[in-house]
């Protein structure tokens, strides 16, 4: 992997000390703590300024999620850092969680401070085990250290940390899903409204954010908000972990300035495409979205640029395909993937993932007929909106996506049968 | 250019006598392998630049198909029929007929995808015999000792060890499916074993059907395999890659159907590679003794996809192979003929060597005597002489006892073996290296097997005669048993090729060429191209 763009965050080596938190005062962790303990309050503002949004794919402003818990009246204020990243081509919470655990801790504790949130649980896919090790040695020196204590007191309450094991499945990485999942039960998603922050883990408010999210939070406190801002390039702020894999020559966990182009994700960064195959698609993280196309290649890959081209950033994983592979296998794949990870308690979302999977299955095996792609056409057509949390309308997406830009693949096999 | 005497001369030179002398000049072992067997005379090992065995010395023509692109891409399998069955054969010879049945007979569905047909194979080739330590004065250890020393103690002393003990236990087998071993006794049932002594044995060991013991063998294992409810059979069908799944495990095969013209995934719990030798890459340029398929493919297909390798760089050439006529250069005298007796003679009417030595010594002992003008030569050809006229003067019919197949190939010769004798040179015979694999026969990539020539540790760098047989039978049968554990597991999710797209980054990252595709398939002179055979849509796997 090579990293020729200076700006690195998250993944500068420097800061990968891995559970020892005497390593990482001495990189400077610790300072972006004080600051926030120095002046609580300035933290949202600093956070607004610099831009910072959620990077478990919503894109939604960090700050305006913690200004939110802050408004809340409540004695118990919960935050939830989500690390239970299990979709296909993303591998970058299990990273930053095994490399650098007290940079996602100090985050937590910043965030705690800035909200007033006393309760503090790091959810993590227990299949990232070094991760979840790695977590589980650093709280413990977290919760012995000095500077713990004088968060403590800057908070005005004790802090309870957690680290908890998230069921290790897809749908358990859903916000609500993670509420019940804590809570004790199967990792179901819940109707909203209420939402998380007016009643979540155990009726408290409630906000949860990504491992990434978090992760940069230290950075911004310690380094200042126009730093952060000053990261990205033209609007968009700070930087951006892409998970790149598919067929290009150096798949791998890319941090580049948020807002890169694809064209030089995959061409310069990813070493271009594998043995000079053609580009056609790429699925974003992940993967239920819109896909890009080749027309695609310049768009700056922030939130508010790829929506511009009605698809999404999502988690930051860029699939690409190249002309040496199928659409139609690689949908298929995904569609078994979403059909197995559907929690099953909204009857459309549990049958119509399941009915779409075995639809393409047979057009990836040459079995399909014309009434076959009318039939996935209709079904596109009924089922978004069915579910009450957003696995169907993802699962959609990206099927709805390459019928409309791949067609063709799809007729293809239509003929052959 | 390397001449010889003439055909003419050295036949006379050859009648003059029947006691012939022996040359005085013979080399250290050592000095003779060094100086002359092909391993170490030949093109000179290269090490391989990818894969797990990266820095390890292979034989150039191997490593350049060890290191080449995969045949098909991802959109090729589009379309492809996928079938499921508990335990996937590769290979209709004798090692995955072994394999298959046993699998079968613990209740898997198993299902055989051959290139060619079920028992087209080298098995049928092997005349020799197959070696048991069944005799009172014989043990598996001394059978573990010969074949340790044999193979330059070199071997996995592990899996020597459970082939010898094995030995005895795949004799009663066979012959309860059915094989009919040679027997003192002329009686039609019963009767004690016929035991010969292979070269480099302490003891007879060597159990035979007169001297095409693997056709025997496989005539008995193609009809079980055949009439077995729980093994289907797919002939004609070679493997163009494995299947792997998320975690780099092998998930079955894809296969293309020759008749059909399509592509077909195979998904397996288990996957048994029994795809024999590499002869047909003809290294060195030698003739080779060996059968149509033997390609490399099983040997490419597991590289690629992770499984560790070993003495890629030792190859077998046995001592007699044809060299004239030319349309049968190659073709394999057996070993049974040395075995009863049967002399070596060069140009100048003399013996040179012990001729029960083991394979490697003697074939160097010939082809130095070619390299020095002592052999025969013949329109083109050179060689020395094999003689059985003074085995067929002793006995008038040991051409139909016990030298069938060698009368047979005297006939093709156009050639009275009991007044002329035959034209032999050294042959391409057998890969001594091949797939690390455990004495379950398991390779290092999960759910992986790896039985018979294509796999490695067992011969080191030199086979004993008979060996190779009992090595089949014997870990063909462990392989079956314990792919056949698996069952109750639950079959791979999503398996796909993932593990070419790694291959081809690491093609790429090394600068090694792109448009070499492997397998091979079919030897160069059989001009198959899969890419135009199966009108690929992709230009990629195009020449």
């Amino acid at each position: 992997m090579t990293q020729d763009t200076t700006p690195q965050v998250l993944l500068n080596p420097e800061f990968h000390v891995g559970p020892d938190l005497a390593g990482w005062y001495a990189v400077g962790g610790g300072d972006g703590l004080r600051t926030a303990m120095a002046d609580p309050k300035a933290c949202l503002t600093t956070i607004e300024a610099s831009g910072l949004r959620g990077m478990g794919g919503a894109g939604f402003p960090t700050s305006r999620k913690w200004g939110m818990l802050a408004e809340r009246d409540a004695a118990d204020k919960v935050i939830i850092c989500n690390g239970n990243e299990d979709e296909p081509g993303t591998f970058k919470d299990r990273v930053l969680l095994e490399t650098s655990p007290h940079q996602v801790i100090e985050g937590g504790l910043i965030a705690a401070l800035a909200t007033g949130a006393n309760y503090l649980y790091y959810y993590i896919n227990p299949h990232h085990m070094k991760g979840l090790a790695a977590m589980r040695r650093a709280l413990e020196q977290w919760l012995v250290d000095d500077l713990f204590q004088d968060m403590q007191k800057a908070l005005g309450k004790s802090m309870h940390i957690y680290v908890v094991e998230s069921s290790g499945l897809y749908i358990g990485g859903e916000e609500t899903a993670v509420i019940s999942s804590i809570e004790g039960g199967f990792p179901f998603p819940r109707v909203k409204p209420p939402f998380p922050v007016e009643s979540g883990l155990f009726g408290k408010p409630t906000i949860i954010n990504n491992v990434e999210t978090l992760s940069n939070v230290s950075h911004i406190l310690r380094n200042g908000a126009d730093w952060y801002q000053n990261l990205g390039i033209g609007k968009a702020a700070g930087t951006k972990l892409y998970s790149l894999s598919g067929d290009v020559l150096r798949p791998g966990l890319y941090e580049l300035p948020m807002g890169t182009s694809l064209h030089d994700l995959v061409f310069i960064h990813g070493g271009g495409m594998l043995l000079g195959k053609e580009f056609k698609a790429v699925f974003t993280g992940g993967p239920s979205n819109t896909l890009l196309t080749k027309k695609d290649l310049d768009v700056a890959m922030d939130f508010d640029s790829v929506r511009e081209r009605n698809s999404r950033l999502g988690t930051g994983a860029m699939i690409v395909i190249s002309e040496g592979t199928s659409i139609v296998r690689k949908v298929t794949e995904y569609m078994d993937f979403f059909a197995k990870g559907s929690c099953g308690q909204c009857p459309p979302c549990k049958s119509g993932t399941f009915q779409i999977a075995r639809i393409l299955e047979r057009f990836s095996t040459g079995d399909s007929t014309e009434s076959d792609l009318a039939a996935l056409e209709n079904l596109c057509k009924i089922l978004p909106g069915c579910g009450r949390c957003a696995l169907i309308d993802g699962a959609v997406t990206v099927v709805e996506s390459s019928l409309e830009t791949f067609r063709d693949e799809y007729l293809a096999g239509i003929q052959r049968s | 250019m390397t001449t010889g005497i003439s055909y003419t001369e050295a036949l006379a030179a050859f009648n003059r006598t029947n006691d012939y002398p022996m040359r005085d000049d013979a080399l250290p072992k050592d000095d003779l392998l060094r100086g002359f067997h092909p391993d170490q005379a030949g093109e000179a090992p290269i090490p391989l630049k990818i894969g797990v065995n990266s820095g390890m010395p292979c034989h150039p023509r191997l490593a350049a198909i060890l290191q080449s692109n995969a045949l098909i891409d991802d959109v090729n399998i589009v379309g492809a029929e996928i079938q499921n069955t508990d335990i996937l054969v590769i290979g209709g010879g004798g090692a995955g007929a072994a394999a298959a049945l046993t699998a079968a007979d613990k209740g898997a569905r198993v299902t055989l995808a051959t290139k060619l047909l079920v028992g087209d194979s080298n098995t049928v080739m092997a005349e020799g015999g197959i070696q048991a330590a069944v005799g009172q004065d014989d043990s598996p250890q001394r059978h573990f000792n010969d074949t340790y020393k044999a193979g330059h103690r070199l071997a996995d002393k592990e899996l020597v060890k459970q082939m010898a003990l094995d030995g005895p236990d795949v004799i009663r087998w066979l012959i309860q499916m059915g094989v009919a071993f040679d027997v003192l006794d002329d009686r039609s049932f019963g009767g004690r074993l016929k035991r010969k002594k292979p070269g480099g044995a302490t003891a007879p060991r060597i159990l035979s059907c007169k001297d095409y013991t693997g056709l025997e063998l496989m005539r008995v294992l193609r009809e079980a395999v055949n009439l077995h409810p729980n093994i289907t059979i797919m002939n004609r069908c070679p493997t163009v890659e494995l299947l792997s799944d998320d975690y780099g495990n092998c998930a079955g095969a894809v296969v293309y159907n020759l008749e059909r013209r399509r592509f077909i995934q195979l998904r397996a719990r288990r996957t048994i590679i029994a795809t024999g030798g590499s002869g047909r890459l003809h290294l060195n340029d030698f003739p080779t003794s060996n059968h149509y398929g033997a390609t490399a493919d099983g040997l490419v297909l597991a590289y690629r996809i992770g499984a560790r390798l070993r003495e890629v760089d030792s190859f077998q050439y046995h001592p007699t192979g044809l060299a004239h006529p030319p349309h049968l250069r190659g073709g394999l005298v057996s070993e049974a003929a040395r075995s009863l007796g049967a002399k070596l003679v060069n140009g100048l009417g003399e013996r040179f060597t012990d001729e029960l030595q083991p394979r490697d010594v003697v074939a160097s002992a010939i082809l130095r005597e070619i390299a020095e003008g002592r052999g025969v030569e013949r329109d083109g050809q050179l060689g020395i002489f094999l003689d059985v006229t003074g085995l067929i003067a002793d006995n008038p019919n040991i051409l139909k006892e016990a030298l069938v197949s060698l009368a047979h190939l005297a006939g093709k010769c156009e050639l009275d073996p009991s007044t002329t004798p035959l034209m032999i040179t050294p042959t391409l015979h057998y890969q001594n290296g091949g797939v690390v694999i455990d004495r379950h026969g398991e390779s290092t990539v999960p759910n992986l097997f790896c039985v018979g020539e294509v796999s490695g540790g067992i011969h080191g760098r030199n086979r004993m005669m008979g060996n190779a047989l009992l090595e089949i039978i014997s870990f063909g049968r462990r392989a079956g048993a314990r792919a056949a554990e698996g069952m109750a597991e639950a079959f791979a999710s999503r398996p796909g090729i993932h593990h070419v797209h790694d291959w081809q980054r690491q093609l790429s990252m090394a600068g090694l060429p792109l448009d070499i595709h492997g397998p091979t398939l079919f030897p160069d002179y059989g001009h198959f191209n899969l890419a135009a055979d199966a009108k690929l849509a992709s230009s990629f796997a195009a020449e």
